[in-house]
């Protein structure tokens, strides 16, 4: 247990993990919400079975769809295989291709897949599908600055814009989470993370309601496998915002130091804990409020907007 | 001296508590042996704060300045006090709802008076922020006190508007404090003496903050624009021995106030940044009052708009900075009291006699009122600094100082403005006095008085006004010396 | 660019505390019940009695202690007790029995969206904090963030005023203003003289029974809360 992994296995390890585990913390949620509703809900590795259901099937394509149709749950697949390698998984210390983007880079990363995504979906020239990109992208105008402002925040903390130097400066002591930027940062990116997945107060994730959905109306056309790569896309994007949130800002703790086996499977175990107490947490936020309407939203979004810049402003003054 | 300052302190008051029980003639009677008295009390004070400051029980402190704010308030109470027993009196048996409301009017009257004599003898800048807040939420309550829609409109505006603008002074004092306590401790509680004695050495950024914020503050009581929009309304819905007290007191306290702050920022700043705040506040108000004057229909509020109009007179005159034009604005403060007073007592006859405020419905007064038309029209002409009253005279020497400090663009702004504030006043009284009224309604109305009691304070205003500006006595003329001579000694 | 330092526990969990009470207020132009809008101000009220008392044991200024738990006796139960009798009162006794409770009442909306004027009080909040930041007042007692937060909350009181359309929300909006200003007074002014602090308080308690009254008056005219038909005063 106590064997050097090579650098590179370790790499593939950060993407291996959050490609594997990503329907996983889905189901978690799905099953920790139905329970707290008395039911007993769905198998916790029901996702799985889902995409392998969806993988045998035939794939459809709307008439007067083009190339982008088809080629953009492929891309989005990818970014979301890349983001990976950039933030902070399993290891505390910087891996060698974690060098190619910093977290801005990852954020446009992922605003990328989004935004192909929701290209596809205008491709279809289906209602539904394009009401939900249009959606999607207008609340997007409000949550995308609230992200930049996440990441100005640890830029001022730690003078790079590195996420492995943030979560090793709130490591370093516990006044560091006790400072205003911080806990304002983190609330603001937890506001845009329920925003990004879907989950209450801005969508209903259980089942379709056509006319409040958002991130749910986007794939309504694909089909067959297509489907399932934007399915899995949109499970892997939820654990890496989970991640960002855990491993950078709240609980940058359980990464491994070194190259040891035993530190690398400790460091997968602890991010799938703590991935798991995110999902309880929203779980129990789904449970406990209601849907806002779909025009209150931008309440939601100017929330998230003003929590973020108060955390700029508080570190421009000093004493945050 | 400290017999009459506590008499001058306690007497209001006990007689507030007298009308909260007594019939409504009792009340009328003490209120009006009060406020004279008070009146006897300060014309007291005056050759003693003429050679040196009083201060008694650490709280109270009397210098010069003090005692011409304390002139101009008491004169108008006891004018008020006169004046109400006369605008009561109209229907004094008929409702059983009017002993409710001549208890409600005495009390606040007299403690709304109290609060304004009590305000310029406080030593410390916290207990005259308070004393300037108890005015506001007493005069506010006056305001509401008559039963119409009006009244309710403006007594809620005024308070919103008042209570934020004294939330901002409230941070003045607090900034006040902090340049205080940097130099000397933390133990400071605010008194004026010292911090005024530590001029040269107080921080500069605190002392900043604090001025702005007390003329954005204390301006706001003031009238100053663009802080002002509460006033005309209020002034105009108050009953009307009420309005006189704003319009001639209160402003003029509020003004105290900011000539405290004023003393401490040319101490500690310099005279230039102090001066070209208030004189930028001062034409603000200036301009904006003579433009507005014109277009009135309801005379209360064209006094209003007048009250607003001398107030801006009153900072571009501090803003001069030279000793005759620091006397001239402290007569103004005098004159103003007595004129304005004069002016809203002989709008209140019209009003009585016509049935209404609306200016269209006001026609041929000095035909119908023997004394009060003449009066009133005597009134408004001395605000517009007529000779030989008094605000000439204030007006005059303001403008010679600012020639003297070499302000001339803003003394000949000062003398155009008045010129059209003069014209806007006049068309209209002119009007109401000597136009009769078209649809010879005038002649249902007979010719008389009211009330005598409405007309005896006026006459003793006109009296004051006239002595101020042909000879001013030699004790008040020492007075103001000394006053000026503290409020320039720091420049 | 180089790294902000951070903050001892101290300082920070006082900037903490401090912007909650910004958030309280930003938090009130969410709330549309006025019931909701005296809870948050209960709760900031309360969180500036924790921050006092938080500074009275860290600087050792036992006076403070004091001026705590009077300010949370005064602005956390009396007032909003005072409040809650006001708006439960309005519309009972009034000539029509149907007439329900003004305590949960709508306020009024304003001119403006939620968003717009949740990005306006952004902008003024803004304008506060680098104005005064760029004035370099040190506070003995408070990280110099306190200061800047304490006249944003001032400011942004002061758009709640203006953009609220009902006289409950705009007394709220004054007591909320009243908040800021006293935040500011433990910021720079801590070391004054208790019994001035006191007097602050007990004036705050006097103003708050007149705006009572006035708002009575107001609804028995009006039969209402709004201030929308009050625009016969103009000009």
């Amino acid at each position: 247990m106590s064997a050097a992994l090579p650098i590179p296995v370790i790499q593939f390890l950060q993407v291996a993990t959050v490609a594997v585990a990503a329907p996983g913390v889905s189901g978690v949620i799905a099953r920790v919400e139905a329970r707290m509703q008395g039911r007993r809900g769905p198998r916790l590795l029901q996702p799985y079975y889902d995409l392998a259901k969806l993988l045998r099937k035939e794939a459809l394509a709307p008439e007067g769809a083009s190339w982008v149709f088809l080629v953009a749950p492929l891309a989005a697949a990818a970014c979301y295989l890349t983001v990976p390698l950039l933030i902070p998984v399993l290891t505390s210390y910087g891996l060698p291709l974690g060098y190619m983007g910093d977290i801005l880079g990852g954020g446009f990363i992922l605003a990328l897949a989004s935004f192909l995504v929701a290209v596809a979906a205008l491709d279809t020239g289906s209602p539904y599908a394009q009401m939900g990109a249009s959606r999607a992208k207008t609340f997007g105008a409000i949550t995308e600055p609230v992200v930049l402002f996440v990441v100005f925040t640890v830029a001022l903390v730690t003078g790079t814009d590195l996420p492995y130097a943030l979560a090793a400066t709130v490591r370093s002591s516990a006044s560091q989470i006790v400072r205003p930027a911080h806990l304002l940062a983190a609330a603001a990116l937890f506001m845009v993370i329920l925003y990004e997945t879907g989950r209450i107060p801005v969508e209903t994730h259980t089942g379709t309601n056509e006319f409040g959905m958002i991130e749910e109306a986007r794939p309504f056309e694909h089909s067959g496998p297509y489907f399932a790569l934007l399915k899995w896309g949109s499970a892997m994007k939820q654990l890496i915002l989970y991640t960002i949130l855990l491993n950078v800002f709240v609980a940058p703790w359980g990464l491994a130091a070194s190259t040891q086996a035993g530190a690398v499977v400790l460091a997968i175990v602890a991010l799938l804990a703590k991935a798991a107490a995110l999902g309880v947490v929203v779980a129990v936020i789904d449970n406990s409020f209601a849907k806002l309407r779909l025009f209150k939203i931008t309440e939601f979004a100017a929330g998230a907007f003003l929590l973020a810049v108060l955390g700029v402003f508080t570190l421009y003054l000093g004493g945050g | 001296m400290l017999v009459v300052v506590l008499l001058l302190l306690c007497a209001p008051f006990a007689a507030a508590l007298v009308s909260l029980r007594a019939p409504a003639r009792i009340a009328q009677a003490v209120t009006a042996v009060t406020g004279v008295a008070c009146f006897g009390l300060v014309l007291a004070l005056v050759p003693a704060a003429s050679h040196h400051d009083l201060a008694y029980l650490s709280y109270l402190r009397i210098d010069a300045v003090s005692v011409v704010f304390l002139l101009a308030t008491s004169f108008l109470y006891g004018a008020v006090a006169v004046y109400s027993i006369g605008y009561l009196a109209r229907s004094r048996d008929a409702d059983p709802g009017f002993s409710r409301y001549c208890r409600r009017f005495y009390a606040g009257l007299n403690l709304f008076a109290w609060t304004m004599l009590a305000a310029p003898m406080m030593s410390n800048l916290a207990l005259l922020w308070i004393a300037v807040e108890v005015t506001t939420v007493l005069s506010a309550l006056l305001v509401a006190i008559e039963d119409t829609d009006g009244a309710a409109e403006a007594a809620w505006k005024y308070i919103l508007i008042a209570s934020a603008g004294l939330g901002l002074a409230l941070l003045a004092t607090i900034f006040a404090y902090y340049a205080g306590a940097q130099v000397l401790g933390t133990h400071y509680d605010l008194s004026f003496g010292p911090l005024l004695q530590a001029g040269g050495r107080l921080p500069h950024t605190p002392v900043r903050l604090a001025f702005v914020l007390a003329v954005l503050g204390f301006g706001t009581k003031m009238g100053l624009v663009p802080v002002h929009t509460w006033l005309p309304d209020a002034h105009s819905e108050a009953p009307t021995p009420v309005s006189a007290l704003l319009s001639g007191s209160l402003l003029a306290v509020s003004f105290y106030a900011i000539l405290r702050y004023y003393q401490v920022a040319v101490a500690a700043l310099g005279p230039r940044f102090p001066r070209d705040v208030l004189l930028a506040f001062g034409v603000a108000s200036l301009l904006l009052a003579a433009l507005y004057l014109f277009d009135q229909r309801d005379v209360k509020r064209l006094l209003a708009y007048s009250s607003v109009e001398h107030m801006g007179i009153l900072a571009i005159g501090v803003s001069f900075g030279v000793p005759i034009a620091l006397a001239g604005v402290l007569l103004h403060v005098l004159a103003h009291a007595a004129a304005k007073g004069n002016a809203f007592m002989g709008a209140g006859v019209l009003v009585r006699k016509f049935g209404g405020k609306r200016i269209s419905a006001i026609g041929g007064g000095l035909d119908l009122l023997p004394w009060s038309g003449p009066l009133f029209g005597i009134a408004v002409l001395a605000l517009c600094a007529m000779p030989p009253f008094g605000i000439f005279r204030s007006e005059f020497e303001i403008v010679q100082g600012g020639f003297a400090a070499s302000s001339n663009a803003a003394a000949a702004v000062l003398i155009v403005l008045v010129t059209v504030a003069f014209l806007g006043l006049s068309i209209t009284v002119n009007r109401m006095l000597l136009v009769s009224r078209a649809d010879g309604q005038a002649a249902a109305l007979s010719r008389g008085e009211p009330s005598t009691w409405m007309v005896v304070p006026v006459v003793a205003g006109v009296v004051a006004l006239l002595v101020l500006g042909v000879h001013p006595p030699a004790e008040l003329t020492g007075l103001l010396t000394r006053a000026v001579h503290q409020l320039g000694a720091a420049a | 660019m180089s790294a902000v330092a951070a903050p001892s526990v101290y300082a920070g969990g006082a900037s903490v505390i401090a912007v909650g009470v910004l958030l309280a207020e930003f938090g009130m132009f969410r709330q549309a019940l006025l019931r909701d809008q005296v809870r948050l101000y209960a709760a900031q009220s309360a969180l500036i009695s924790v921050l006092a008392v938080l500074v009275a044991a860290a600087r050792h200024l036992p006076e403070l202690y004091v001026l705590g738990a009077l300010s949370a006796g005064l602005k956390v139960v009396i007032v909003p007790v005072v409040l809650r009798r006001l708006l439960r009162g309005i519309g009972r006794d009034g000539a029509d029995p149907d007439a329900g409770p003004g305590w949960t009442e709508i306020a009024g909306s304003g001119s403006l969206s939620l968003a717009s004027t949740v990005l306006l009080a952004i902008a003024v909040a803004a304008f506060g904090f680098f104005a005064v930041g760029a004035m370099g007042i040190h506070s003995p007692v408070l990280p110099p963030i306190a200061l800047s937060i304490s006249v944003s909350v001032a400011l942004v009181a002061f758009v709640l005023m203006i953009m609220r359309r009902d006289v409950a929300s705009q007394a709220i909006g004054f007591l909320a203003m009243e908040n800021g200003i006293s935040l500011t007074a433990l910021v720079v002014a801590a070391g004054m003289p208790l019994i001035l602090e006191v007097a602050f308080l007990f004036d705050l308690l006097v103003a708050v029974v007149v705006f009572e009254l006035l708002i009575r008056v107001h609804h028995g005219r009006a039969d209402s809360l709004s201030t929308a038909d009050l625009t016969r005063l103009r000009g």
